[in-house]
């Protein structure tokens, strides 16, 4: 007997076939075709099986009364899924003139409404018994409601949460939330110490809480976020010495910060060098460079060691981390010098300037990330002077403000 | 007379031919024929594991149909239905998973000797990039020494007999370098370096190719291991670090070098080339291309391949001359490089005349909009058949 599941599963497999032909014939590449084809296959396999086995069905070849047969029973009540999965469309309608987003989210709906539309006919007509069928579909639809349902509210509630959390200010942030988390507690601990409590209170209250989430985070979320402070760091310090020399320099007479590229000092810089201890490291294959305590540079790379070379070598436009290991006794930083190049100020005229990275200045015995991507070879500044080489040879080196004996030259081919 | 049922005739001629699908005589890319130490690990493993997959396989097979068959719904009572039996339970738990046990032992030690890095001889850093491969070896003492970086694409030579350590990295999106012949796979990941082992028995070349998708032309982005002797590696590095020399003046090549600097500079670089006031000419690819690099045309015609590797600068005879070399003779026959007979000129043609027509790229100046205007691949530069000409003819001093 071919049962209603058997004959879902064939009706497929021919919508997968004939999908798959008009595919084929409409559309250019293969891979459409061969997914579809795939999936005919696949359905026509479940369904042999699903024939063979009869649906694991062991009433279906009971002797029912005429009377009971689906076919004598009245039409199913209408659903809400023919209404939900025509709004969906209109949700993707709307997102085609609007953004992609809301395509994406009506799409989304309209595959659920749809599953569910199919599902509930289907179970309609499992049996003469509708609470046969309540439970047949229950048993199908339950397992992807249930966690999708939960996933999606839970996700509104953090959404709501996080908005709420970037309108306050980062010190009322955490007064607010405190004072919140009491509150939870309090309630919480209303409900342990009143056993006779009704579920439904319970029930009320939480449902009450994350609506009010839920509507404070909508308001947050159309309020926008706080001004959220740029950190300060040696790249923006760097940028500033060679965007803005007059203002910087005035910076420095009026004590500020110290005098010079941030790069070539060796003092402590405001924000970017503040928190020394504060490390960042690689856990695996990254080079490594070390200021020794005799006061020279060495290197370690992934693989064997470069034995005896005394360069060291990045690839051209990639991107290289290197970790800075402090093994000295004072706060020092890791500077990186590649040359010149032509810098345009806001008045149009255009002045020669250094390119330069560098860590934070880290204290002994710590740990620092400089990320570089050399866009050009080194062998461009072969013949320039570079003031921070020994000697004053070209190309590109690595140096540490303050320690005159250590450098190390970077070859990039 | 013993009745044979119809269709066992056409399923025996359909097993024959699913058979015969699986044999290949020019077949570079398998596995099943490792040539180095790395790629023998890998086989001498896979084939037992293989087996052993292979009978399991059968037999749930087997048993499924055997059940859906002889149990099929013929209308019969439904039979009693019983509700679990501990014994064969734990029967069936504990043989699959001392068949794991037995799997799992020989693969993680397997993996862990492929992991070993710390024999290599002989550093090769592999950048990927869409879709081409460089390959550059860093100044070393090992591979025999080398004095300055080494950069090259498409091919990348390697000493026989001497374990190397491929230090791969990516300059755009994820790809994975494969030489199947010679060891497993290895992701090359943006802002990550991935260590991979690499060793050949003898010389030759083994074909690879890029094993995760990375865009338009995954499919063309090819590299082969070029292994030969150490002698003639020497030989090789040799070449890959000698001095630039501009060709004969009022020679075809030299309106070539003109004509290169003019189209090409911009993104390729050549190493020592000077324009015409002897002053170096420096290639800024970070600002045309997404990768911020083009290969590295300054021995090009030491190469066997263009573009990727995914066609030969060889034409099909001087090819096989090279592919089929025996070990003995293979270095010196690749080391002649491309010679004028022996160019394929229709491809490379082909490719100056307009790139992206031969090889799928990103390479529309209207549709530049999500990278800033940099070309993913090499734009169309509209040469005109003279300045191919001219190129050519550059391009074959480049050995």
């Amino acid at each position: 007997m071919i049962t209603t599941g058997s004959k879902f599963l064939i009706g497929s497999a021919v919508l997968a076939a004939v999908a798959a032909i008009l595919y084929g014939v409409t559309q250019d590449g293969v891979m459409g075709t061969v997914g579809l084809a795939t999936a005919a296959v696949a359905l026509t396999l479940l369904a042999v099986v699903n024939t063979m086995t009869r649906d694991s069905n062991v009433f279906t070849d009971d002797g029912v009364p005429l009377e009971t047969v689906a076919a004598a029973q009245p039409s199913p009540l209408g659903g809400i899924w023919p209404f939900a999965f025509a709004a969906s469309g209109v949700i993707i309608a709307v997102g085609l003139v609007t953004q992609q987003t809301i395509v994406v989210i009506g799409l989304a709906a309209l595959a659920a409404t749809g599953a569910e539309w199919i599902i509930s006919n289907w179970a309609d007509r499992a049996s003469a018994d509708r609470r046969h069928n309540a439970s047949v579909r229950s048993r199908l639809s339950n397992p992807l409601e249930f966690p999708l349902g939960g996933a999606v509210a839970i996700g509104v509630v953090i959404f709501a949460f996080s908005r709420v959390m970037l309108w306050f200010s980062k010190v009322n942030t955490v007064i607010a939330f405190s004072i919140l988390a009491l509150v939870v507690l309090g309630i919480a601990f209303v409900f342990a110490n009143r056993p006779s409590i009704k579920p439904g209170a319970i029930g009320g209250t939480a449902v009450a809480g994350a609506v009010a989430v839920v509507v404070a985070g909508t308001a947050a979320g159309l309020d926008g976020e706080r001004d959220i402070a740029v950190f300060e760091t040696t790249s923006l310090w760097q940028q500033e010495a060679i965007a803005h020399p007059e203002e910087y320099a005035e910076g420095a007479e009026e004590g500020k910060h110290p005098a010079g590229f941030i790069c070539e000092s060796a003092e402590e810089f405001p924000e970017a060098d503040e928190k020394a201890s504060q490390t960042v490291a690689m856990k695996s294959n990254h080079f490594q460079i070390f200021l020794l305590e005799d006061g020279t540079l060495d290197f370690d790379v992934p693989g064997p060691r470069d034995e005896g070379s005394d360069v060291i070598t990045f690839q051209r436009s990639n991107t290289t981390n290197i970790v800075f290991r402090n093994e000295s006794d004072e706060d020092r930083r890791l500077s990186l010098d590649m040359g010149t190049e032509d810098f345009e100020s806001e008045d149009g005229t255009t002045r020669i300037v250094p390119v330069q990275q560098c860590t934070t200045l880290i204290e002994p015995g710590a740990a620092q990330l400089l990320t570089v991507t050399p866009p050009l070879p080194s062998n461009v500044f072969a013949d320039s002077p570079n003031p921070n080489a020994p000697s004053g040879e070209g190309g590109f080196w690595f140096f540490v403000p303050g320690v005159s004996s250590a450098t190390l030259e970077l070859v990039v081919p | 007379m013993t009745f044979v049922p119809k269709w066992t005739r056409p399923a025996a001629i359909v097993g024959v031919a699913a058979l015969a699908a699986g044999c290949a005589t020019d077949a570079p890319q398998d596995t099943t024929q490792p040539a180095g130490p790395n790629a023998q690990m890998i086989y001498d493993l896979s084939w037992p594991i293989f087996l052993i997959a292979g009978i399991v396989g059968v037999i749930v097979m087997v048993a499924i149909a055997y059940a859906i068959w002889k149990f099929r719904d013929r209308g019969q009572p439904i039979p009693e239905q019983t509700h679990g039996n501990p014994k064969l339970e734990i029967t069936l738990t504990i043989i699959p998973a001392l068949i794991l046990i037995g799997v799992a032992i020989p693969t993680v030690a397997t993996v862990m000797a492929l992991d070993e890095t710390d024999d290599t001889e002989c550093i090769v850093n592999v950048t990927g990039q869409q879709w081409w491969w460089e390959m550059d070896y860093p100044v070393q003492d090992g591979c025999g020494g080398v004095s300055a970086p080494i950069v090259t694409s498409g091919q990348m030579v390697i000493p026989t007999e001497t374990p190397v350590l491929i230090r791969g990295t990516s300059r755009d999106v994820i790809h994975s370098f494969w030489i199947p012949r010679l060891n497993g796979k290895r992701d090359m990941v943006p802002g990550r370096t991935h260590n991979l082992r690499m060793e050949a028995d003898e010389p030759g070349i083994y074909a690879g190719q890029c094993a995760e998708f990375c865009g338009l032309s995954h499919a063309n982005m090819r590299m082969e291991v070029v292994a030969m002797e150490p002698d003639d590696f020497e030989a090789w590095k040799a070449t890959q670090l000698s001095e630039y020399e501009s060709p004969a003046e009022g020679t075809l090549a030299a309106t070539g070098e003109q004509t290169f600097i003019t189209n090409c500079s911009r993104c390729h670089v050549i190493d020592g080339l000077t324009d015409s006031d002897g002053e170096p000419v420096i290639s800024r690819a970070d600002q045309q291309v997404y990768a911020g690099v083009a290969p590295n045309l300054s021995w090009f015609m030491t190469r066997n391949t263009f573009a990727g590797a995914t066609w030969d600068l060889l034409n099909a005879t001087c090819r096989d001359d090279v592919w089929d070399a025996d070990p003995a003779d293979f270095g010196e026959r690749y080391l002649e490089g491309v010679s004028e007979e022996c160019l394929n000129q229709v491809d490379l043609r082909e490719w100056l005349r307009n790139s992206p027509e031969k090889k799928p790229m990103y390479a529309d100046p209207e549709q530049l909009e999500p990278t800033d205007g940099l070309f993913r691949g090499m734009p169309y530069l509209a040469l005109s058949e003279a300045q191919i000409d001219e190129l050519v003819a550059y391009l074959l001093e480049r050995k």
